[in-house]
């Protein structure tokens, strides 16, 4: 009897502690401010000149991305296109093509979500290990084929293509 | 592209004098209308949060930026 009153005691006193912890988050919430956000000023005076001059670049920066791909696993091949190309007509098959073998899942997944939210958009990406692309680009295939037909960049090529 | 690739990749940032600055034009012009806070803007592009606070307020300031 003793040990059953006991229990109930800790039940209600459970209770009242899981209740405080619920006030106290609906508190946390008043005092919360909205951080100021911003936005381009398109009444700017130099905005359309800016805009041509901004976006003429690349989106990210190539040599940092040459770098952070590198460090993924032994890659073959890099190619940006599309998204990363200045002429881009949106249609591209890929923006991003690896080849390489022994790529960290863990890393590659970071490295394209950092990259994603760089660029602000999604970003098409494709990847192959070594035998799959040589088989497929002997045989012509048709990603392969389009990828390597349009405009697009080889950052890394150590396949002598 | 141009022939002198690697001068060109940098040459905006040197330009401009600061490669934090380029980056969050950059930003801003890939996803206008887009807001953003400078926490975000933080984590988006990499930089140090005291480098991309002061060059949101300088942007802020000669009314490139407006706060929504």
């Amino acid at each position: 009897m003793a040990k059953d009153k006991n229990h109930k005691h800790i039940l209600r006193k459970r209770k009242i502690a899981s209740r405080r912890v619920v006030s106290r988050k609906h508190v946390a919430k008043i005092p919360k401010v909205k951080m100021p956000h911003y936005v381009l000023n398109s009444n700017y005076e130099f905005y359309d000149e800016l805009k041509g001059l901004i976006l003429k670049s690349s989106p990210a920066e190539i040599d940092r991305m040459i770098n952070r791909i590198t460090s993924l696993g032994k890659i073959r091949l890099a190619i940006i296109s599309g998204l990363f190309l200045n002429e881009s007509t949106g249609g591209e098959i890929a923006d991003l093509f690896i080849v390489g073998d022994d790529i960290s899942k863990d890393r590659l997944r970071t490295f394209l979500k950092a990259l994603e939210a760089e660029v602000g958009k999604e970003i098409k990406f494709s990847l192959m290990d070594k035998d799959e692309f040589q088989y497929r680009y002997g045989m012509f295939d048709r990603f392969v084929r389009v990828l390597l037909e349009g405009p697009h960049e080889k950052i890394i090529n150590k396949l002598g293509i | 592209m141009s022939k002198s690739k690697t001068n060109g990749r940098y040459s905006l940032e040197l330009l401009f004098g600061s490669k934090a600055r380029v980056k969050i034009l950059k930003f801003m012009f890939r996803n206008y209308p887009g807001d953003v806070s400078i926490k975000d803007l933080t984590n988006r592009i990499q930089e140090p949060h005291q480098t991309v606070k002061k060059e949101v307020e300088l942007l802020h300031s000669i009314g490139l930026l407006k706060k929504t």
